[in-house]
């Protein structure tokens, strides 16, 4: 039988077919793992809003990323690398957007049971992204890409990182900014 | 804490002049922040940027996330992909679950976790 457009409107989800809440998540695991007081994420009212100045065909963008660069003295950076909090960086980071940077993610928590980092270009798009300028949908990239430290600390990435990376693509002349943490 | 430190990133360049979008796989934590543009795929973190290996479904939540950043009519616009990760989605459920655990293994991550928090402090103040 085909499916018809009626069927797949009318298709029930499963109960737990739903985004993941990772923030409740987050707060019972470490709950059960015995430490107190749990985190409390950044949350805001207001949303700053800026309409985009001209067309995407003709705009400069920025890639900012979470990945970091690979350290050869860390440890296991590589696909399936249990969580290395030695690959950390706390400092932004650029790099030249011409080639594409050997960024690793063991340093942060994504799903490590259903994925496995082994693919750069499900965490990091610069490789779709050049396509994109060459196909003339995107004006072109900015001379660099930019990292952003994944600090627990909201105040840090407010008053210093947040304000280091504006002037970092200001250097660069960045119209748009696409972000992709990891 | 990566969705979070792109989202505050946003906020700023955004209140500084400079349109952004996100790409992300964290609902949750994106909105909770609240953002002006934002693309969700829901698949496993990791893969905000498409599938491995995939790149009819990289290209996708390109063209999407670019579309997002074109036409949002106001701040906190989300557009969900379409795109699934699989035909179930029984793998939402495994993230951080401990219910499969023992009292040891539970024991067990906590000894690593309070060596990862170590090993991050250290790094913190080196910087």
């Amino acid at each position: 039988m085909t499916t018809t457009a009626l069927d797949t409107a009318t298709a029930v989800a499963a109960e737990h077919d739903v985004p993941i809440p990772y923030m409740q998540r987050t707060r019972d695991y470490y709950l059960a793992l015995g430490y107190g007081n749990p985190y409390r994420w950044a949350h805001h009212v207001d949303v700053p809003f800026t309409p985009l100045p001209m067309p995407l065909s003709q705009a400069r963008l920025a890639l900012i990323t979470t990945a970091a660069p690979f350290q050869p003295d860390a440890g296991d950076q590589g696909p399936h690398a249990p969580y290395n909090a030695r690959a950390k960086f706390y400092k932004v980071y650029s790099m030249s957007s011409d080639v594409t940077p050997d960024l690793r993610i063991s340093h942060v928590g994504y799903d490590r049971v259903h994925t496995s980092a082994e693919d750069i270009n499900t965490y990091f798009p610069l490789a779709r992204l050049r396509e994109a300028v060459s196909a003339g949908r995107i004006g072109s990239l900015t001379p660099r890409v930019h990292g952003a430290p994944t600090n627990r600390s909201q105040r840090v990435t407010i008053e210093t990182d947040a304000p280091e990376l504006f002037r970092r693509c200001q250097e660069d002349g960045a119209e748009v900014a696409l972000l992709a943490p990891t | 804490m990566c969705h979070q430190t792109v989202s505050l990133v946003a906020r700023h360049l955004e209140a500084h002049g400079i349109p952004t979008v996100i790409m992300g796989c964290a609902k949750d934590i994106v909105e909770h922040c609240g953002v002006p543009r934002f693309l969700f795929s829901d698949f496993p973190l990791g893969n905000q940027a498409g599938r491995p290996f995939d790149v009819a479904s990289q290209r996708e939540t390109l063209e999407l996330a670019l579309s997002v950043l074109e036409s949002a009519p106001a701040a906190r616009t989300t557009v969900q992909s379409p795109l699934r990760w699989g035909a179930d989605a029984a793998w939402k459920r495994d993230f951080n679950d401990l219910s499969k655990l023992s009292s040891e293994q539970i024991e067990a991550r906590r000894r690593e976790f309070d060596v990862v928090k170590s090993v991050a402090k250290g790094k913190r103040e080196e910087a």
